[in-house]
């Protein structure tokens, strides 16, 4: 079984400092991270090898495949996949329009491509969210262009025999039910099918330490793992025109401050009634 | 000359980072109030390959070198001094004495498992008189046929309540001094006649174990004499000297936290209308802080390469363990004060720091020996024999 | 210049080295690995008249002068920093506020009970805002008919769980007042108790005022004059903690003294050292130079002269100093000074909280730069 993950790469929240009122983003410090829905999707997709290793599905060999989000400046993404326990990572250089706000729909083409190149896959697990754009469409989009079916927004996943079962949060619209409160719901699909992972949910294992060491060196079985492939190999050029123009960006107002109010209790909750009196009763 | 990390040092740093934030530094402050050593974290350190971080692949380890060690230990200490110092005196002088003296058998059958964190490993050399003075050990070694029967205390020790495997230094023949009459051997410590003694009551690091090593005519055999018979001072020494770059980095790690708590304390914390951060005092602590931290980083790093790369280093291992410790101690102190009443309160971090630091100065070769090293070794340059 | 002791002071010196070597000492490990408050030692000084050191005999008092009170801290600290700081909080801060602002049927009231030892004093000016910036204070002490009603939260009050008798500072109409406050008065809280890195046989508590009613016959001092009773206090008590410096550091070089001179190592006893000779006597040479300091702030309080620049002076060498020395004699202990067992690790941890409680070193660096400032027509802001 084929098991493609794929990952992309975010600017470290940490590192970075918005300023609404100068309406400008600071970077202060321009490190990548691995999206954190992709880290979980990798997971995901690692537990599925584990448990076949294991023989608790019937014995199938498991093969994991990283591909990135898009063309990225460097590799440090599929390395760490490798290192973390993926059988394989492909790179993907190339000029494309708009790098690094490459859209969903641009690099859904250059994916459903690659797909084909490896010769087709079982599943394809994706992050549900991104940190930085928020859409969540690269999963949808590409089980539409591959034609497979899809779930979005698994908190667990197990994939053997030709089908997929992931567990997801129930909403009312999926079931029909009424009222509140979390249950879940196990929804399954024949495979080839996409899955989106949400974060949050799977502790994250650590790469091998091992491993991390001979894959950033180009050394060992690990570091055969990664290919790089050309884009251009892929797809037609033109045919990446993006769908999404961007125009600029905005900033929410600046919250106002509140005001300190002092003195006895008595004077206080007077002050404070007197406040939401006005603001409320008008 | 390219002061850049590798990529696979970049990579090491942002894994051990981010499992020391998530598995060592919630259970800081817990192992300090109960005093009890993290196995857990131990057996996770293990587990992903931190534990052989420094060795070679062939032996179980990273491959990581002296570099990634440092990298491991910096992390580790910026989060948790107690964890740092368990996995120091694992790696740095328990296992390692194996690997810089052991032969491929003894390689082989003890270095691996201590790589792959599936065993402990401890180094036993301080006795009740003979701290500085490590050739003054009593403990004896005598020769039985295809054996040796090692009988003695050792005090203070690290890691030997729990160690499955130790290295431990033995007076052979009571005539000669350290040239020719101490060896070293590897003892195991389910061996009869081993025991764990009393535990000290440590003022910091107290989630790591430092326990009196009892040996009652435990039997080795003569296979586990490390290295050859009489040269076992010369090779302990040599540990010692690697050991200390790593103590260097552990106070970098512990001085780095100093930092970044003060720096995030001074934004926040007004007095007199003002964030600290615009007092001038706060602004000469901070950037007096910062600039130690730089050049002890420098340094660290430059003779983590220098041991990577072949090169000499002992005199350079002990400024490192010298200069981190005092950056470290200074660093702590400084931010202990920025911090005012919550730095002397148990419900921070900063007081704990302040305790663990105040070891650095003082184990694996107080300052003074330190010192006693670098003249030594300067002035063996220009002819001069010191005595310490 | 006379630099001796009379011999009252001397006399009373060795008393003082006599009752802290038989009392103070033997309890000093034990009270601060249980971190409960020396209550013992506090019964037995009463005794001895420790309790009201300073205070007039018509009170109960043993009419001490303050150079002599101020070897009393040194002698006490130098065995129990816990000890000595828990007696000049007692007398420096509260006791002798009562004596200098008091009225006369205030005197009488609370001062005969101080000196017996049956209340102890606290001094309730910190706030969780307020660190360093005292006078600038968010309790509020609002008049109601004959009295006040006291509402705030004050924190790090040394003490806060023995007392019996809080001197709480707040913020009234015509500015700062100081007000006695018996424990058991309604709206009293004595809270939280901070856990501390040294000094752990002191109870430092959060104290909770809410709608806490005293009588206008508790204010001490005039309306208003609140700020001068918390500053004088503040001034009397850097004193006394300078001593407390002293009294530790001393302590140390005698501690490292005698176990350099008989710890053995490379075939000598390491006194042998010059490397450990020359922390010793950098240790002296300080701990001297603090020594005449702070006798010299004690002797300008007895001369009823203005000693808040000297108080200042010898608090912030009094912390410099104990934190230098108390680290540098645990060194030359070495792994032994690490060890919960032996008394340096201890007073190392004591040490360190002179740089904090009293004002912090930065506040004393303020007021020193002030008054050398002032003669030059320059205003320093904090």
């Amino acid at each position: 079984m084929r098991v493609i993950v794929i990952l992309g790469r975010v600017l470290d929240p940490s590192g970075i400092v918005v300023k609404g009122k100068a309406g400008r983003i600071f970077v202060n410090r321009e490190e990548y991270v691995l999206q954190p829905a992709d880290r979980c999707a990798l997971e995901a997709a690692l537990r599925i090898k584990d448990a076949a290793l294991a023989g608790l599905r019937p014995s199938q060999d498991v093969e994991v495949v990283a591909l990135p989000r898009g063309p990225l400046p460097d590799d440090d993404v599929l390395r760490q996949a490798l290192a973390t326990g993926a059988d394989r990572a492909v790179y993907l250089v190339g000029q494309v329009a708009n790098l690094p706000y490459t859209d969903d729909a641009a690099a859904v083409r250059v994916l459903a491509a690659a797909v084909e190149r490896l010769g087709g896959a079982d599943l394809i697990l994706a992050g549900a969210t991104t940190m930085d754009t928020g859409q969540g469409q690269l999963g949808p989009r590409l089980a539409e262009a591959l034609g497979w079916p899809q779930v979005v927004g698994a908190w667990h996943v197990a994939a053997a025999d030709g089908r997929v079962q992931a567990v997801c949060q129930s909403s009312p619209l999926l079931v029909g039910e009424e009222g509140g409160g979390t249950s879940y719901v196990t929804v399954e699909a024949d495979l080839p099918a996409v899955v989106t992972v949400l974060p949050g949910v799977l502790k994250l294992r650590y790469p091998d330490g091992a491993r991390l060491i001979n894959v950033y060196r180009g050394v060992g079985e690990v570091a055969e793992g990664l290919e790089q492939w050309d884009v251009a190999d892929l797809v037609d050029m033109e045919s990446l025109k993006p769908l999404l123009e961007r125009r600029g960006q905005d900033f929410p107002p600046e919250r106002e401050r509140g005001v300190r109010i002092d003195g006895t209790p008595e004077e206080m909750a007077r002050v404070v009634a007197d406040a939401l009196r006005q603001h409320v009763g008008r | 000359m390219d002061f850049t990390f590798s990529s696979e040092h970049v990579a090491l740093r942002r894994m051990i980072r981010e499992f020391a934030e998530t598995e060592v530094a919630p259970l800081a402050a817990e192992i300090d109030r109960e005093g009890r050593v993290p196995f857990e974290t131990l057996k996770k350190l293990g587990e992903i390959g931190l534990l052989g971080v420094c060795f070679p692949q062939k032996y179980g380890g990273m491959g990581a070198g002296e570099t990634g060690y440092c990298i491991l230990m910096e992390e580790l200490a910026r989060v948790c001094t107690s964890t740092s110092t368990n996995v120091g005196a694992h790696i740095g002088i328990g296992a390692m004495s194996i690997y810089l003296d052991g032969t491929e058998e003894q390689k082989q059958k003890y270095l691996v498992p201590l790589a792959r964190g599936e065993k402990f490993a401890a180094f036993v050399l301080t006795e009740a008189d003979a701290g500085s003075d490590a050739a003054a050990i009593r403990t004896r070694a005598v020769r039985e046929g295809d054996s040796w029967i090692i009988d003695g205390t050792k005090t203070f020790n690290t890691n030997g309540s729990f160690a499955d495997i130790v290295t431990v230094l033995a007076v052979t023949d009571p005539t000669l001094g350290a040239r020719g009459g101490i060896t070293a051997f590897i003892v195991e410590s389910n061996m009869p006649g081993f025991k764990v003694g009393t535990h000290e009551n440590k003022m910091g690091i107290r989630g790591s174990s430092t326990a009196e090593l009892i040996f009652d005519g435990v039997r080795v055999s003569h296979e586990n004499v490390l290295g050859k018979v009489g040269e076992g001072f010369v090779s302990f020494m040599k540990t010692l000297d690697l050991g200390r770059l790593t103590l260097g980095a552990a106070g970098l790690g512990g001085a780095q936290a100093a930092l970044d708590w003060s720096i995030r304390w001074a934004k926040t914390r007004k007095q007199f209308g003002q964030e600290l951060a615009h007092k001038q005092s706060v602004q000469w602590m901070i950037a007096n802080m910062a600039m130690e931290i730089e050049a002890l980083r420098s340094l660290v790093y430059r003779v983590a390469w220098m041991v990577d790369t072949g090169q000499p280093f002992t005199q350079l291992a002990a400024m490192v363990k010298l200069y981190g410790s005092e950056v470290g101690s200074r660093a702590i102190d400084t931010a202990l004060q920025i911090h005012g009443g919550l730095g002397y309160s148990r419900d921070f971090p900063i007081e704990r720091g302040f305790r663990d630091a105040r070891i650095s100065e003082i184990f694996e070769g107080t300052n003074e020996i330190q010192r006693i090293v670098i003249a030594s070794n300067i002035f063996r340059q220009h002819g001069v024999r010191i005595r310490p | 210049m006379d630099f001796t002791f009379n011999e009252e002071q001397e006399m009373f010196r060795a008393m003082f080295r006599d009752f802290s070597a038989k009392e103070v000492a033997p309890q000093a490990e034990e009270t601060d690995h249980e971190e409960k408050p020396p209550l013992d030692v506090l019964r037995k000084a009463a005794n001895q008249g420790f309790l009201g050191a300073t205070l007039p005999e018509d009170y109960f008092g043993a009419e001490l002068d303050y150079v002599s009170y101020v070897l009393l801290i040194e002698t006490l600290a130098g065995d129990c920093m816990s000890t000595a700081v828990t007696l000049a909080t007692h007398v420096s801060l509260v006791a002798m506020s009562i004596l200098a602002h008091g009225t006369d049927a205030q005197k009488e009231e609370w001062l005969p009970p101080m000196a017996a030892g049956e209340m102890i004093g606290a001094f309730a000016l910190t706030e969780p805002d307020a660190g360093s910036d005292a006078m600038v204070l968010q309790t509020r002490a609002t008049p109601d008919g004959d009295g006040v009603i006291l509402n705030g939260v004050k924190s790090w009050i040394a003490n806060g769980e023995i007392a019996g008798i809080f001197l709480v500072f707040a913020q009234g109409s015509e500015g700062i007042e100081a007000y006695l406050v018996p424990k058991d008065t309604p709206g009293l809280t004595v809270g939280y108790r901070e856990p501390t890195l040294g000094l752990r046989s002191v109870t430092f508590n959060t104290l909770y005022l809410e709608g806490c009613r005293v009588g206008q016959a508790n204010r001490l001092g005039g309306p208003g004059e609140g700020q001068t009773v918390a500053q004088q206090a503040q001034d009397r008590m850097a004193i006394a903690l300078a001593a407390a410096g002293l009294g530790v550091s001393e302590a140390s070089v005698d501690v490292a003294a005698q176990f350099a001179s008989e710890r053995v190592q490379f075939g000598v006893p390491i006194a042998q050292k010059q490397a450990i000779q020359n922390y010793v006597t950098e240790a002296m040479i300080d701990v001297e130079a603090l020594r005449y300091l702070v006798y010299h702030a004690a002797w300008l309080v007895d001369q009823n002269r203005d000693f808040s620049f000297d108080a200042s002076v010898s608090k912030a060498l009094g912390a410099r100093v104990a934190r230098s020395v108390t680290n540098w004699m645990l060194q030359v202990l070495g792994g032994y000074g690490y060890m919960e067992d032996y008394p340096m690790a201890r007073k190392y941890r004591d040490a360190r909280a002179l740089g904090i409680i009293g004002g912090p070193t930065e506040v004393h660096h303020v007021r020193i730069a002030q008054r050398i400032f002032a003669d030059l027509d320059v205003e320093i802001a904090p």
